[in-house]
């Protein structure tokens, strides 16, 4: 299986190189693997995912998603990559003038679908979260639990190539992490898509393999 | 009631700019037909030995436009009345040769002094006259009135823009977020920032109609039955429809400034 994620040598750091985060990483993920990344608060693991999606370039060494190196990437470019990817936040980031409906379909409104396919995905996706009946409600009318569902409906809207996640159920009671946790192993599974997930605590039932890494003293180690 | 609000918080100060940049322009086009008439209302007093063409003159200095000479009889006739034939033969053969030289600009009485020396290296001229006093006093008046009213725009323009500034920290806050959602999506700018430029053209739209609406109604309306001389006879540089599209240009130019600093402001993920 081909590399989704590769990095190499791979130093993160704020500023101009005064703040490293993570320093001389290397590791791989491939596709359709499910990757658990935890580590103490401070580590750098949202650090990681933000270098992940190009919102922070790598100061250090190479770090390569789906062929492309984010440390030499071109705007236009990763924006490409970025519609290639579902990306969900612990404080889900959705847009609260938007209806739920219009949320879950960005990433195909940025695809430039047509209004009908839209729709069409919209349903389906929401019927996959379990939110069918609140397609015209707003983010802010939603429970936490819910409107992350709408985080991962959204995610999933494209199929996307990897999906990363930052504290996807860090806000969330058991009920409701539970649920995220079963739709991201579903993504994982049937649409073989790489699955990373940022997390403080890895779910105690979770039924696919999965590798986990750790993030320690700047040091990226995967834990056997 | 909100949204009329949020639009208004921009059409206003924009409104302002848009004012300025028009009256700057009618009053440049009212004081150049001003200017024009007091160059062409002004003229210097040149004596010279000999006769000369107005190419010499334009040869000694580039801003004369025109020389008339001056009847010598006519002039003999009014100092030699009650003389005999001979002595106002005498008297016109001694009578050197009056020119009014006229200029191409209205010039600062500096400008005056610099065409009267030049002159006055020509040695069959003997005397310029330029009557810099009183022509001194209308320059001043004029310049200052021309000074007070640019001051008076740029006054407006900062303060215009200082509020355009406030609006565009809203529309940041507006924005914002759903922009930056985008961005993290994939979207290009053109599409993050579609929903902010709908807005700020539609407000720039409009403020281009409204300001051309009221000179419009000044020129056509007011001007003629104001009863002010001045006004109405600059009716017609009061408003061109060319005034339209500078207008329109300067708000888009303004909206293109406004919109893209918000969007660049607001790229990268909120913590």
């Amino acid at each position: 299986m081909s590399n989704v994620i590769h990095a190499s040598h791979l130093t993160l750091a704020y500023g101009k190189g005064e703040k490293e985060v993570i320093k001389d990483a290397n590791f791989s993920i491939k596709k359709g693997e499910f990757v658990f990344i935890t580590g103490p608060s401070g580590s750098g693991k949202s650090t990681l995912l933000k270098a992940l999606y190009g919102q922070l370039k790598p100061s250090e060494g190479s770090l390569v998603v789906g062929g492309l190196d984010l440390a030499t990437i071109r705007q236009g470019k990763l924006q490409e990559l970025r519609t290639h990817m579902g990306i969900i936040f612990q404080d889900y980031k959705l847009v609260n003038e938007w209806t739920v409906s219009k949320n879950v379909v960005l990433p195909l409104m940025i695809a430039g679908y047509s209004t009908e396919v839209q729709e069409t995905q919209a349903r389906r996706l929401l019927k996959h979260v379990k939110l069918s009946d609140y397609a015209d409600r707003y983010p802010l009318e939603l429970s936490g639990g819910e409107q992350q569902r709408v985080g991962v409906a959204r995610a999933l809207a494209k199929n996307p190539v990897v999906i990363l996640a930052d504290e996807p159920t860090g806000n969330l009671d058991d009920y409701s992490s539970n649920v995220i946790w079963d739709l991201m192993e579903n993504a994982c599974q049937q649409l073989d898509t790489t699955v990373l997930v940022v997390t403080h605590k890895i779910p105690t039932i979770f039924s696919l393999p999965y590798r986990h890494f750790i993030i320690e003293s700047k040091g990226v180690y995967e834990v056997h | 009631m909100k949204f009329i609000k949020n639009h208004l918080m921009f059409i206003l100060p924009l409104m302002a700019i848009l004012l300025g940049i028009e009256f700057y322009l009618v009053f440049e086009r009212t004081t150049n037909t001003y200017e024009k008439g007091l160059t062409e209302g002004y003229s210097m007093l040149v004596v010279t030995k000999d006769p000369v063409e107005l190419s010499t003159f334009q040869a000694l200095n580039k801003h004369i436009s025109s020389s008339e000479k001056l009847k010598r009889d006519a002039i003999v006739s009014e100092v030699a009345k009650g003389v005999n034939k001979s002595t106002r033969e005498a008297i016109l053969t001694a009578l050197p040769y009056f020119y009014n030289v006229g200029l191409d600009a209205y010039l600062h009485s500096s400008g005056l002094e610099k065409i009267k020396e030049d002159l006055e290296t020509d040695p069959n001229i003997k005397k310029v006259e330029t009557f810099g006093g009183s022509y001194d006093s209308s320059y001043k008046l004029f310049s200052f009135i021309k000074f007070t009213l640019k001051i008076f725009i740029v006054f407006m323009t900062i303060v215009s823009l200082f509020l355009i500034i406030k609006q565009m920290e809203i529309w940041k806050y507006a924005h914002k977020e759903r922009m930056q959602v985008m961005e993290i999506f994939g979207a290009p700018m053109m599409l993050r920032s579609g929903v902010l430029f709908k807005v700020a053209l539609i407000d720039a739209f409009f403020s281009t109609l409204l300001v051309s609406a009221i000179f419009f109604y000044l020129k056509f309306y007011w001007a003629g039955q104001s009863g002010i001389n001045i006004m109405m006879e600059n009716q017609e540089a009061l408003f061109k429809m060319s005034d339209i599209g500078i207008l329109f240009a300067s708000s888009l130019l303004i909206v293109i400034i406004a919109v893209y600093s918000v969007v660049f402001s607001s790229k990268g993920v909120q913590e």
